[in-house]
């Protein structure tokens, strides 16, 4: 279909020629729009229908006035200042104020929204300004209530964001509380537990002072027997099993008290070395390392944001279980390295060996504290990947582990690549000083 | 002997705690006279009456009644007459904020419990000048004849 303009197709048509002025006229009136011709002088020569209605006024009214009379006051000065420049300039036709929406004043004075197009039209020296006028109310009305829906919509985020924050606020201080509460209680179970070791190391040395009293040749040998026979059995088995019971109440005791101070300890926010802190915690095994005849291998690791020492205080505690989890007399490897992922504000560490494995029961407990059950290859009162978690959450990262029984396990952590912005910052401020 | 005896001055309110330290370091050989208290107001009245002329060496547990002992180093600190006087703290906390408060403070060893009785005594020793310790012939589980 050819692609012809509106003159094209009018000067084509049939019609045109037939036209007397008078029904070209009734045509400009009965279109909705307003259709307003000025000349030279600005002065309005053309009125039609839809420019009474949208103005108020009877075209008798305006012809022949300054179009200033459709204009509100504040435009008077520099709107036929516009009209000249564009009477002047090179374009034909343009649309006032691109997609803006411009004003003009109804007879009673009232200013409202109009869409405005304006040509030029010329016949020898003359030049005539022709605007077609739209009324912008419904526009406009949608454009504000588009607007107000938007504002609404960012208020709501802002209420919903603060809502978060201070929910987060109170959870962390919530944490702080329960950290604050599990030290003071470890710290005052500390003090009858003193009691307890000091008290059961006072009777081993008082059953080695009786032990020496009955060597006194003086004593019954039946007495003697009786008394050595409870000394080194009943009384040995007695001590034997509160030094047990302390050592491990103390263990639990100091682990609690661990915990509770990864939580409150300040950190010193800065790029980490990550890589260089794996070598450090790496060296720190080496004995451990050559026992087990493991191959310990780290892969080049990205810098983070976050605390070196509890970076390393993570990395030596992964570490350290990696290589109790190695069961072969030989062949054990574990990688230290980076799982690249598309997330540009956390990079995502793991350690991963090749060792016992864990079992899928006790997979979803992991993390928390006193839930491994202690084994023979697993030492410790199962607090220290609690410790590992709260100390990476306090990092804003994450942690999780991925196991296989007899295959190995590989634990994997994000730290914050980049500093935090500002909303997080505010978070790590709290945090800090918590 | 003709100097003055050095008296331990125990400032701990836990009996167990107290009776586990006089024990102990009797055993390690330290004959010096040990002089106990409750609290932190006792322990501080005790030094500021001048105990009985004699010198005065402090172990002092941190959580007492009354006044704790970090008030208790911080106001002996505080005084030129008791500044020098030489501190050895106690507790059951091997915070390190606490035990860097306790050396900020001025005292002179920390100790956490449950104590160690060789390198206490160790400490004790290198403290005061003149402790006496005095090693016992044999060891208290055979006593002699």
């Amino acid at each position: 279909m050819e692609n012809f303009t509106f003159r094209e197709n009018f000067a084509r048509s049939y019609v045109l020629h037939h036209l007397t002025p008078e029904q070209l006229a009734d045509i400009l009136d009965a279109t909705e729009d307003g259709i307003v011709t000025v000349d030279s002088e600005h002065r309005i020569v053309l009125f039609n229908r839809g420019a009474a209605r949208l103005f108020g006024y009877e075209p008798s009214e305006v012809l022949g006035q300054p179009l200033n009379v459709l204009l509100p006051e504040q435009y008077h000065q520099s709107h036929p200042r516009d009209m000249e420049e564009f009477a002047r300039g090179p374009v034909e036709s343009r649309r006032m104020g691109s997609r803006r929406i411009v004003s003009g004043r109804r007879k009673d004075g009232q200013v409202f929204p109009i869409e405005v197009t304006i040509s030029k039209l010329r016949s020898g020296e003359r030049l005539w300004l022709t605007a077609i006028i739209r009324d912008a109310e419904e526009r406009k009305r949608y454009e504000d209530a588009l607007l107000r829906w938007n504002q609404q919509l960012e208020e709501q985020v802002r209420q919903r964001t603060a809502e978060l924050m201070e929910r987060n606020r109170q959870l962390q201080e919530k944490t702080a509380e329960n950290e604050m509460f599990v030290y003071s209680v470890s710290h005052d179970l500390r003090s009858p537990l003193v009691n307890l070791m000091g008290f059961s190391e006072e009777l081993e040395v008082a059953v080695q002072q009786i032990g020496g009293l009955l060597r006194d040749p003086r004593l019954p040998s039946e007495v003697r027997d009786a008394a050595e026979s409870l000394l080194q059995g009943d009384v040995q088995e007695s001590l034997g099993y509160i030094r047990a019971a302390v050592e491990r109440l103390s263990r639990i005791i100091d682990g609690l008290l661990r915990l509770s101070r990864a939580g409150r300890v300040e950190y010193r926010w800065q790029a980490v070395d990550v890589e260089q802190i794996a070598r450090r915690v790496v060296d720190a095994h080496r004995t451990m390392i050559h026992q087990r005849q493991a191959t310990v291998t780290i892969e080049p690791l990205p810098m983070a944001w976050a605390d070196p020492d509890a970076v390393e205080q993570v990395m030596a505690n992964l570490l350290h279980n990696a290589l109790q989890a190695l069961d072969r007399p030989t062949g054990g490897q574990i990688v230290i390295g980076h799982r690249p992922t598309p997330s540009t504000t956390f990079h995502t560490y793991f350690i991963a060996d090749n060792g016992v494995g864990i079992d899928p029961a006790l997979l979803p407990r992991l993390f928390h504290p006193f839930q491994s059950k202690p084994s023979a290859s697993r030492k410790g009162e199962g607090i220290g990947l609690a410790i590992v978690q709260r100390v990476v959450e306090r990092m804003g990262g994450s942690i999780g582990v991925e196991s296989v029984l007899h295959q190995g396990t590989t634990f994997h952590f994000t730290l914050p690549a980049l500093p935090p912005t500002s909303i997080n910052s505010d978070i790590a401020k709290e945090e800090s000083s918590a | 002997m003709t100097h003055q005896r050095l008296v331990i001055l125990l400032a701990e309110d836990d009996d167990g705690h107290a009776q586990l330290i006089e024990r102990n370091l009797k055993r390690a050989g330290v004959v010096n006279p040990i002089v106990r208290v409750a609290d932190g107001q006792a322990a501080l009245d005790y030094i500021r009456q001048g105990g009985n002329g004699q010198p005065l060496l402090l172990l002092l547990d941190i959580n007492l009644p009354r006044v704790d002992g970090i008030e208790v180093l911080r106001q002996l600190k505080a005084d030129p007459n008791t500044s020098k006087l030489p501190v050895i703290m106690l507790t059951t906390t091997d915070d390190p904020r606490e035990v860097d408060r306790c050396y900020a403070l001025g005292c002179s060893v920390y100790i956490t419990k449950p104590v160690r009785y060789e390198s206490f005594v160790e400490a004790l020793r290198r403290l005061g000048m003149f402790l006496e310790i005095v090693k016992l012939p044999s060891p208290p589980s055979s006593p002699s004849t």
